[in-house]
């Protein structure tokens, strides 16, 4: 396996910049801007170094638009993952690697905004990508649909306890409400209202949802060599997996593995490149538009099999510091906010600096899965330490 | 009609009420979605062959969010994904056009009906529990 890629570039800066949905105070551009320069001054470096982009899930912010503010003075590399969903978002952590190790860009944004006002809605954006009239004459047109589907025979026919479902969603408001930025901050999940809470499609209800946000975020990556001496810790991209194998994708219903998130040949790639195992995954920054391909995505990744999921996947397992598998240290898109889930990486590299509202202890290697469920998927593994 | 891959033939039959789907004329491999090209033989034609109208709910979810496009739909409505053992195994999406509490592998029969939706009629498979 060519590891070529393996701790040889890290971020070095983040930036996140999230508002209700509707109330972001200027234009998407405006506000992916912002996100930039916050995340230069994380770095210690000038906006005018950067020299490269990469984006996924259809961002409609053209680089070439964002040079004048930034001071650029060239543009080397701007990228983007197919795919309209989440599913690409680590795999543009691999497109910057690959233009910063081939000397192609030396220091490379990698971003996500999104501001209603410009780019309407999400999920209406994202089913955009997929819609014929297969699906039109169904009513399949929201993405929580099509993700109930999978979810409905995990349950009815994998066994899956729905309980499952809610010790995710707990988990991740206990650390959204520990998190300043979050949307659930103060607030852990009230069980009476999770559980009595208006269905959208069965078997997901309101708090089974990701709600989507307006704002921007942001992440600055760079050479290892560079990133050692620069002024916070570098957090190394340690690996990285995209796309998707025979029998998954944009399938009309038809794939093999049909209740998965689709990711197991995505982490096979990942772990057989990096020679890490879940065992050695000390935290999981998990996308998750809905709560049961939060859990199709732990399957797939190898934390838990369709047997043994509801001793995994408990609330006091995935919380830190003390669970085994913390995941969503922020709140994640459901409880720390939703911008295509971007939020999901920079948590990636505030938790393995210290950084983190709910830091946990000694973390070194973090998972952060990539859109579950799209028809192409990625997944990466970030670290603070290259042995 | 705007289908995926190489669907119109899928799109005719509805039109005459048939479920019409393709199979590789050289290996006889069945496909869905409907390929230009078979990948495992290499012919680039396939037989259009009429299923008859029975399956088995592999899944389904009844939607009762309000998602923009569905003020047509009266809501809640159970939207299914079949399976069709005549062809394979190859799955459909349909609607549940019965009262009768869905539950996967059970067996259900379609009648080809109109959805309105985005101001289009678009041809759909409307599925009843089998008697």
């Amino acid at each position: 396996m060519n590891n070529a890629l393996m701790n040889q570039t890290a971020v070095v800066g983040v930036g996140l910049r999230q508002y209700k949905r509707g109330t972001a105070p200027m234009a998407e551009q405006g506000v992916l801007i912002r996100a930039i320069v916050d995340a230069c001054e994380d770095a210690g470096i000038d906006p005018s170094t950067i020299d490269g982009f990469a984006t996924y899930g259809d961002d409609k912010n053209e680089p070439v638009r964002l040079m004048p503010d930034l001071g650029m003075t060239n543009l080397r590399w701007h990228t983007q993952v197919f795919g309209g969903g989440g599913g690409g978002i680590a795999g543009a952590f691999g497109l910057a690697a690959a233009a910063i190790i081939s000397g192609q860009a030396d220091t490379v944004a990698v971003f996500r905004a999104l501001v209603q006002g410009d780019s309407g809605r999400l999920s209406a954006a994202v089913m955009a990508h997929h819609l014929n009239d297969h699906i039109l004459g169904v009513g399949n047109i929201a993405p929580a649909i099509e993700c109930a589907m999978r979810a409905q025979r995990m349950l009815e026919y994998h066994g899956v306890p729905r309980q499952c479902f809610e010790e995710l969603v707990r988990a991740s408001y206990f650390h959204g409400s520990r998190n300043p930025e979050a949307i659930a901050y103060g607030k852990e999940l009230d069980l009476d209202a999770y559980r009595e809470a208006r269905l959208i499609s069965e078997p997901f209800g309101l708090f089974d949802c990701s709600r989507e946000n307006d704002g921007a975020g942001v992440l600055i990556l760079t050479s290892a060599d560079r990133a050692r001496g620069m002024k916070k810790p570098p957090i190394y991209l340690t690996g990285v997996a995209q796309g998707t194998a025979k029998g998954w994708g944009d399938l009309l219903q038809n794939d093999d593995d049909y209740c998965s998130a689709g990711f197991k040949p995505i982490a096979d790639r990942l772990y057989e490149q990096t020679g890490l195992q879940p065992r050695d995954i000390d935290v999981v920054q998990l996308y998750e538009n809905f709560s049961a391909q939060g859990i199709a995505s732990l399957i797939d990744h190898g934390f838990c099999t369709y047997e043994n999921v509801a001793e995994v996947v408990r609330y006091e397992n995935l919380i830190a510091p003390s669970g085994r598998l913390p995941v969503n240290t922020s709140g994640g898109n459901l409880a720390q906010g939703f911008i295509h889930g971007i939020g999901t990486a920079i948590e990636a590299v505030r938790q393995l600096r210290g950084e983190s509202s709910n830091p946990v202890p000694d973390a070194h290697h973090c998972l952060l899965a990539g859109g579950p469920g799209a028809p192409t998927i990625s997944s990466a593994i970030f670290s603070n330490v290259t042995g | 009609m705007r289908g995926i891959g190489n669907d119109a033939n899928y799109w005719a039959g509805l039109e005459v009420g048939e479920i019409r789907l393709p199979q590789c004329a050289t290996c006889e491999t069945w496909y869905w979605p409907a390929p230009f090209r078979c990948a495992k033989c290499g012919s680039w034609d396939f037989t259009w062959k009429t299923i008859a109208p029975e399956g088995l709910i592999y899944s389904w979810t009844r939607v009762h969010h309000p998602f923009g496009g569905l003020e047509s739909f009266s809501q809640p409505f159970v939207t299914l994904s079949v399976e069709l053992p005549q062809a394979n195994g190859i799955r459909l999406f349909g609607m549940l056009d019965d009262p009768r509490a869905p539950a996967i592998g059970a067996r259900v029969s379609a009648t080809i009906k109109t959805t309105h939706i985005f101001d289009r009629d678009i041809p759909a498979l409307y599925w009843t529990h089998h008697e």
